[in-house]
């Protein structure tokens, strides 16, 4: 008897006799309140701040590429790898091509360790805990979540929601399609631990900043 | 189950390895990181009104879980092999381990990265792996502090609980060749450093599993240092190792657990990373290890069963006023503090681990603070009775002779008396002697012998006494709800 039909077997003598326990329903967790895009947009702030994330609130795609630019100004000049999205292509269209990479499948890991930022885009963005959901088709979109050590998050205010209950109707029926692969990652904040006396690190493995460029 | 590096004979409290007892210093880092995180906790759970709720619903999903089990994990098996990923059972330790020592084989490994896993700490994973000539490193900093000191973790959110910053100095010196220091950022960037290389070297990384969502066949990570993140994707193999319990139904139900594990675990709102990750990522492969291993045994006794709704998240560890001054060690297996004292006896044997459910003064807080609310006070209780009716060290001639003796004292005063009369003589005795001997010498090590009670005894004294006193009112100064405990 294989180890799968002996296990099977043991959980199904264990619960013999069991009187049957109605499905519960998906709890509530926390209420809808239906705040307005401003006042999710200042949780938002608030909220990633408190856990050490930074994020600079842009009026326009225009504003957001300046950012962008004078962000990378600051950083060491080597490459910055970005997800391909619209949102990315937008927000990168005035960056000089050799200083993007866009992946490829062949790319060494040991190089990418090498670059200098990440730019990736955000499905959804959790006001009350300030959390952005990125959702990685392959595993180098995944990988630019934690390899580079500055990571850049680029949003719309409309993808924000006021928190995980009122977000989970678009990404539970998602996340079911047999067809969807990789990785929705909900990061909230840069890597951090506090594994030695309980005293906060940031930047333990993966970034060790994580910048949100929150269009509108 | 491999024997060797399991040390449960016996009292594992009364051994050498105890190190809180003997120890101030030792137990001084763990108290107060405990204690730092019990007061996060509190002030978590007194902050959100309906954390009650959340409790008790955590707790219905998961007793549906359990009751629904097999056809559970049939469906996730079902769902996630949809979706490219390789699902194994194992029985037991053994087979898990050569599970996974199969495919290592089978793709050449010769570097491991792993994430934390209770579940690999169970199996002694990275044992075989060594045996096999295939390195395996643990990159959660807790656990990589804890490996590289060739020790246990101690707790199971924060392994290396007991180690102090200047411990981690001395041991990245020593074992590293690094310059000594004490500073928390300088320490956790040489953590980075090594582990990185391993991350950009390693063909297989390991995982444990959170939760696994039946209904879509997706697996859940959480973390917080991106360790998990990049052992999972750097590598073109990724090996999940779960125990059965860790399904649930829906991912519907994900996100009251996501909530109760951060704020529970750590204080977050929600962890730093989340993963949900929906089978193998293209260009990689995904195997999923379903492990039993003495699972079905705690499934089987009913007043033991929500124990296995544990979502590892600690509080109760941290809780706890046993395993605060112990730590992890004292419990001798994989699953310390009250959950610990719960799970060990079902998972390695009531006549291996009885002495467990007694390590616990039944105080209560730690089914107070369980965010799951698995009744850990009275399952203590339950697996007491077992313990002195099954075979168990609890269970011994010895100790039946003991207890039938102390049984027949106390059930007639004469025999009562005498017993006393005795104690107290054989306390002056034993007071004066260079050695201790039997169980008195293990109780000695750690302590002072107590006071002889004063002489004549309050029998004595009462039956003189007690007829010339009157009985007086009772006391009104204080109102009834001023007593304090």
């Amino acid at each position: 008897m294989s180890s799968r039909e002996s296990i099977l077997g043991r959980i199904r003598t264990a619960l013999a006799g069991d009187s049957p326990l109605d499905r519960p329903p998906a709890p509530e967790v926390w209420a809808r309140q239906n705040p307005t895009t401003d006042e999710m947009s200042e949780r938002f702030v608030r909220e990633i701040e408190a856990v050490a994330g930074e994020v600079h609130r842009c009026r326009s795609m225009d504003e957001a590429r300046k950012e962008l630019l004078e962000l990378l100004s600051q950083l060491d000049q080597a490459t910055v790898g970005a997800v391909d999205r619209p949102l990315t292509r937008e927000l990168t269209s005035q960056l000089a091509p050799d200083r993007i990479d866009w992946g490829a499948p062949d790319r060494p890991a040991q190089e990418m360790a090498q670059w200098s930022a990440s730019v990736v885009a955000a499905d959804c963005l959790l006001a009350d805990t300030g959390t952005c959901m990125v959702a990685c088709a392959t595993a180098y979109e995944r990988l630019m979540c934690y390899l580079p050590p500055v990571s850049i998050v680029v949003a719309t205010a409309e993808r924000l929601f006021e928190h995980l209950p009122a977000a989970w109707d678009q990404i539970a029926p998602r996340a079911a399609d047999p067809a969807v692969r990789g990785e929705f990652v909900f990061i909230t904040g840069p890597s951090r631990t506090a594994d030695i006396e309980k005293i906060l690190i940031l930047g333990v493995h993966g970034p060790k900043r994580l910048i949100v460029l929150l269009i509108g | 189950m491999s024997d060797e590096h399991i040390d449960l004979e016996g009292a594992p409290f009364l051994k050498d390895k105890t190190a809180g007892l003997y120890e101030p210093a030792g137990s001084k880092t763990l108290e107060q990181s405990a204690q730092r995180s019990t007061k996060q906790n509190r002030e978590t759970a007194a902050s959100i009104p309906q954390w009650e709720a959340w409790r008790e619903a955590a707790s219905r999903i998961k007793a549906y879980a359990l009751s629904n089990l097999d056809k559970l994990l049939v469906e996730f098996e079902r769902n996630i092999t949809a979706r490219g990923a390789t699902v194994l059972y194992a029985d037991n330790a053994q087979e898990a381990n050569q599970h996974v020592l199969d495919i290592a084989r089978r793709h050449h490994v010769k570097t491991v990265v792993k994430s934390k896993s209770m579940v690999s700490e169970e199996l002694e994973l990275n044992h075989k792996l060594d045996a096999a000539g295939v390195r395996a490193v643990e990159t959660d900093l807790g656990e990589y502090l804890v490996q590289l000191a060739g020790q246990r973790p101690t707790h199971i959110v924060t392994p290396a609980l007991h180690l102090s910053a200047e411990d981690v100095g001395n041991l990245f010196s020593e074992k590293l060749g690094e310059p000594f220091t004490t500073e928390h950022q300088k320490l956790t960037d040489i953590a980075r450093r090594h582990l990185r290389e391993d991350f950009l070297r390693a063909d297989m990384g390991m995982s444990g599993v959170n939760f696994a969502m039946a209904d879509t066949g997706t697996i859940c990570i959480v973390e917080n240092e991106g360790n998990a993140g990049l052992s999972t994707s750097t590598p073109p193999l990724h090996v999940a190792l779960m125990g059965i319990e860790k399904v649930i139904p829906s991912i519907e139900h994900l996100p009251i657990f996501l909530n109760l594990l951060a704020r529970s675990g750590t204080g977050q709102k929600l962890t730093t990373y989340t993963h949900l990750i929906h089978g193998a990522t293209p260009g990689k492969e995904l195997y999923v290890i379903i492990l039993d291993n003495g699972r079905t045994n705690v499934l089987r006794d009913p007043a033991s069963r929500m124990s296995l709704a544990c979502i590892r998240c600690g509080t109760c560890l941290n809780a706890c006023p046993v395993y605060r001054r112990v730590g992890g060690w004292a419990y001798g297996w994989v699953y310390p503090g009250p959950i610990g004292s719960v799970i060990t006896p079902h998972l390695v044997g009531i006549d291996k681990a009885g002495t467990l459910p007694f390590a616990s003064s039944l105080c209560g807080y730690c089914g107070e603070v369980c965010p799951v609310k698995i009744d850990l006070p009275h399952q203590l209780v339950h697996l007491r009775h077992r313990a002195v009716n099954e075979p168990s060290p609890m269970n011994s001639l010895r100790q039946r002779v003991t207890w039938q003796l102390w049984s027949w004292a106390m059930s007639g005063p004469k025999r009562y008396r005498a017993a006393m009369a005795m104690v107290r003589l054989g306390v002056r005795t034993a007071k004066w002697l260079p050695w201790h001997f039997w169980e008195l010498g293990a109780w000695t090590r750690g302590r002072e012998l107590p006071q002889v009670p004063g002489r004549p005894p309050f029998r004595d004294w009462w039956r003189k006494n007690g007829a010339q006193l009157k009985p007086q009112a009772p006391h009104t100064e204080t109102s009834p709800g001023d007593e304090q405990s």
